[in-house]
């Protein structure tokens, strides 16, 4: 698997990051990072098991992200 | 009674979302979001959202249609078969990535993600990717929820289905 971004980020100058590349696609990640804003803020899952399985699951896809 | 068949909203799926009705409303505008900021085209949408649903034999996510992407029989069972050689060539690239969306996204290759930025442009390129990781988890979502098929013969479309 490749190591280098395989899109750029939308300001050139700048390094290629997951917020950055998708800046590409302004509005939806937007409305993407309000889901996941909501997903991390609220809710009855104690954080510390969200963050948990946040973990194993970048481990399971070897997302060293 | 299912826990499925208990709960309120338009369908089985929203009805479980509904437990957290922001996030649901909020996921509901981002899954809309693919249909509405048309970076990619609308058929390419329903092609590579039904090649996923077929990977993961996922019957409530096939039921969904988009009655303006038409997607005849012939090509549904194409769809299902994996053999993507009728359809045109940034079809093609489109579905090569979502053949390994569900199973083996770490063998998609640099080519295969230059050919559709090429076809679809950078900003097509991320809306399909994210749309592609979007349809896999609402298969995932459906199948670990046991989702269950439809019993009406009328097919709601997709973007107001989720």
């Amino acid at each position: 698997m490749s190591t280098t971004p395989r899109l750029p980020a939308v300001d050139s100058a700048e390094p290629a990051t997951f917020a950055g590349v998708t800046a590409h696609a302004p509005k939806m990640m937007r409305d993407f990072f309000g889901v996941y804003a909501e997903f991390w803020q609220n809710g009855v899952v104690a954080a510390e098991v969200k963050e948990m399985t946040r973990l194993r699951n970048a481990r399971m896809t070897d997302c060293g992200y | 009674m299912s826990i499925v068949d208990s709960l309120p909203g338009a369908s089985a799926m929203e009805g479980l979302l509904n437990h957290r009705p922001q996030l649901s409303a909020q996921y509901r505008v981002f899954y809309e979001s693919f249909w509405r900021d048309g970076l990619v085209p609308r058929r390419v949408l329903a092609l590579t959202r039904l090649r996923i649903a077929y990977i993961h034999s996922c019957v409530a996510e096939l039921q969904i249609v988009d009655a303006q992407a038409s997607v005849s029989a012939n090509e549904h069972d194409q769809l299902s078969r994996g053999h993507i050689a009728g359809f045109s060539e940034s079809e093609q690239s489109a579905l090569k990535l979502a053949e390994q969306m569900p199973h083996s996204v770490h063998q998609i290759t640099d080519d295969q993600v230059q050919a559709a930025a090429q076809h679809f442009g950078h900003p097509g390129c991320v809306a399909l990717l994210t749309a592609l990781a979007f349809f896999d988890v609402n298969c995932r979502l459906k199948l670990v929820y046991e989702i269950p098929a439809l019993e009406s013969e009328t097919s709601p479309e997709c973007e107001s289905q989720l």
